[in-house]
């Protein structure tokens, strides 16, 4: 049995709870998502009897209600207001659903007590909160919520769901509503006539939605009930045991922490997608990292893997006296899905640990390119973080958009390659309008293709330059261009 | 007077059937080494990392050996032959690739190189090349990776010929090689131009499309050095007319790169 808490227009009663400035009860207040240009997402009763609808602007809202208060949706507070009425439940079963800010159900199976006591107390555990709340208690979802709807503290006996939600109208399915008039212009206006239609023929004719419609006009609601996670934390940590000089030192600590870690994530049924690591050094400094794991484990081996890793090469200023370990991101437990990976495919972990050695070596992290549309050569791609956990099945799919027709030929031909260099001034001799020495000591030019004029960014920084293609004597092919009065070298074919 | 164990006409017997079985024996033992070469020869092949280029895997045997060091040399085409390897082993795996800060991922892109299976990892210095291409190998996880042939020492290329040899990869050292480079290569192929393809008509429309590169074979280990290979690298035309410019191989060998 479920206990529905609603709270109706939950973001309008939360903006209109935190409203400082004083108003009358009757005021007719308007939600907006933002102050400037914004558009009503929440009218009260009062707004809406003069007219004002979601989705109007502002300007046309509060033409339509004169003298309406105008309130700015705060989405943050929204969601936190709503975590911390989540909690609050808490303390009547630990069974909460309530994914959707405002409607959130209770799993009352097993509790002890009445459903008038079980009502009671979800009153009493939110009741300080300050907002209209509207309690239900039914079977299941949906009947438990079209109870809180109908009146607060209304309670639908098990068995007896079909026959209160009968003289419900179809507007309590929440159905789209274009579907919605085509039900009334049928004469369909209450869900008990809904579900005296033959079920074949219905859902022939308003498709797999109309199965669901069907059956919730029978007071069946099969939406699987999802409990939210508790927030745990998992945390291992060594302090005033002694300093680590060294590397080895700090390892062996780590191993430990992670050993303990893991042991409580396999306790809990958990695994996790990050780790934090915090070390204090003996001059007081805290250094603190958090590493992302390429996939979520519990696997210590992986973990400490990774860490290591990111600690390879790392010097501080003082010895290591206090290390914490703690597991972020934490998840249902279940190991990753190495059954369906490809024999030749790489372990994501295995990319997750080199990409780490990497940065840790070079001091910059491993990256991926992209291609990106446009005419400079040095603008036409961009690199972005590798990302270790991708698809590596072939696809046929386009890379990116700079590949055209040209790509992939599998012949018995190469693509011609172009190397950037470092961009340099160079000496160029002009013959004829075009290119007829180049360098220095200065080098004839055998063939010359161009110029392609490039002229981007007139709004900001403006470039414009003439691009050619050269062939010098002694067979090298080079990318030049003249921008202004001078020649640069920009790449080489190879 | 004197006992003999043999008389003269059975040692001549004997040795006769002494003939009969070494010559058995001689002939066992070619059996025994052809059928070791031929297991050789197999599983040499299935070591293979086929270009994708029936001329250039002509001269090499099949293709490039896995898990060696494979030295590109020469002043042009390299790349485009290396750019063909990364597209190969991105089709099915991944590959890596030392940016010195000349690469040009739209033209790998081109060449079919998924450039969401290279990891480009920005290294200038000899030392951090080094390195490097130390964790790649060691990881196992990249068929191919491509790196600047800098001055490195001998004890370094060795090992990383080691690292590469354990991980089955081919490291593929673009640029001049060095002595030591040379020692520990499994495979040179020294490229250079061999013609330059042009489209258009003269003027602003004239595009240079492509070029030949002749690849010579300078070492290969496990087959026969000395086979040149001209392999076609070209745009599209796009329906234009082609003509060639040949360049002459007195001036190439003037430059050393022939």
């Amino acid at each position: 049995m479920l206990l529905c808490v609603t709270v109706p227009d939950y973001a309008l009663a939360v903006a209109s709870l935190d409203d400082a400035a004083p108003r009358d009860a009757d005021t007719p207040v308007l939600l907006a998502d933002k102050r400037d240009r914004g558009r009503t997402i929440a009218v009260d009763a009062a707004a809406f009897r003069y007219g004002a609808r979601i989705g109007q602007t502002i300007a046309q809202a509060s033409a339509m209600v004169q003298g309406a208060r105008v309130l700015v949706h705060d989405a943050a507070r929204s969601r936190a207001l709503w975590d911390d009425l989540l909690d609050a439940l808490d303390a009547v079963t630990p069974l909460v659903d309530g994914e959707e800010p405002g409607v959130a159900f209770l799993e009352m199976t097993g509790v002890a007590g009445r459903p008038a006591d079980h009502l009671a107390r979800a009153h009493r555990a939110i009741g300080g909160f300050g907002l209209p709340v509207r309690v239900g208690f039914a079977a299941n979802k949906f009947v438990a919520r079209c109870a809180a709807r109908a009146a607060d503290g209304t309670i639908c006996a098990e068995g007896a769901e079909a026959a209160f939600v009968a003289d419900l109208p179809v507007g309590a399915l929440d159905i789209d509503p274009r579907a919605l008039s085509r039900l009334q212009l049928l004469g369909v206006r209450t869900l008990g006539a809904l579900a005296a239609l033959p079920h074949g023929p219905f859902v022939r004719r308003f498709g797999s939605a109309g199965a669901t419609w069907h059956e919730r006009a029978r007071g069946i609601d099969r939406t699987p009930f999802l409990p939210r996670a508790h927030a745990v934390a998992i945390e291992a940590a060594i302090f005033g045991e002694g300093t680590a000089e060294v590397e080895a030192q700090v390892v062996f600590a780590l191993r430990v922490l992670v050993d303990r870690v893991c042991a409580d994530m396999e306790c809990l049924g958990k695994r996790a997608g990050a780790l934090a690591i915090e070390l204090e050094l003996e001059n007081g400094e805290m250094r603190a990292r958090e590493i992302g794991l390429a996939q979520p484990t519990a696997q210590a081996r992986a973990m400490l893997d990774v860490l290591r890793a990111n600690l390879e090469g790392a010097t501080f200023e003082a010895p290591v006296v206090g290390l914490r370990v703690r597991a972020l991101r934490l998840e249902e437990a279940g190991e990753a899905l190495t059954l369906f990976r490809g024999a030749g495919e790489p372990d994501p972990q295995t990319i997750a640990v080199t990409i780490a050695r990497l940065e840790a070596a070079l001091g910059e992290t491993a990256k991926r390119a992209r291609g990106v549309r446009a005419y400079a050569l040095e603008e036409q791609f961009a690199y972005a973080p590798f990302s270790a956990s991708f698809e590596t099945r072939p696809s046929v799919a386009p890379q990116d958009d700079t590949v055209g027709d040209e790509a992939g030929d599998e012949g018995g031909t190469l693509m011609p390659q172009l190397r950037l260099l470092e961009v340099e001034e160079i000496a160029v001799r002009i013959a004829g309008g075009a290119p007829s020495h180049v360098g220095s000591p200065p080098k004839a030019v055998l063939e010359c293709a161009g110029p392609w004029r490039i002229e981007e960014n007139w709004f900001s920084v403006p470039l414009a330059r003439d691009e050619y293609d050269v062939l010098l004597e002694g067979g090298a092919l080079y990318r030049i261009y003249r921008q202004g009065r001078k020649w640069y070298l920009r790449g080489s074919y190879d | 007077m004197f006992d003999y164990d043999y008389s003269p006409m059975s040692a001549l017997a004997s040795v006769s059937a002494l003939k009969i079985d070494r010559f058995a024996a001689f002939s066992a033992l070619k059996t025994e080494l052809a059928a070791r070469a031929e297991a050789a020869r197999e599983s040499t092949a299935e070591r293979c990392f086929a270009s994708g280029l029936p001329a250039l895997d002509a001269v090499l045997g099949g293709g490039l050996l896995r898990g060696t060091l494979v030295a590109l040399e020469g002043s042009s085409g390299r790349t485009a032959i290396a750019a063909r390897l990364l597209a190969r082993a991105t089709a099915t795996g991944l590959a890596a690739a030392i940016d010195t800060g000349e690469l040009f991922p739209p033209a790998l892109a081109r060449a079919g190189v998924r450039l969401d299976r290279l990891l480009v990892v920005p290294a200038t210095t000899a030392l951090g090349i080094a390195r490097a291409v130390d964790i790649l190998l060691r990881s196992r996880a990249f068929a191919v990776v491509l790196m600047p042939a800098v001055a490195l020492r001998g004890q370094v290329w060795a090992r990383l010929a080691g690292l590469a040899q354990k991980a089955g990869a081919i490291v593929l050292a673009l640029g001049t090689a060095g002595a030591e480079l040379c020692a520990f290569a499994a495979t040179r192929v020294r490229c250079a131009l061999d013609r330059v393809l042009i489209a258009g008509a003269n003027g602003v429309f004239t595009r240079l499309i492509g070029y030949d590169v002749r690849a010579q074979v300078l070492k290969h280990r496990f087959g026969r050095p000395g086979g040149e290979a001209v392999v076609r690298a070209m745009h599209r035309s796009g329906g234009a007319p082609v003509r060639e410019r040949i360049l002459a191989r007195v001036a190439l060998r003037a430059v050393g790169m022939v």
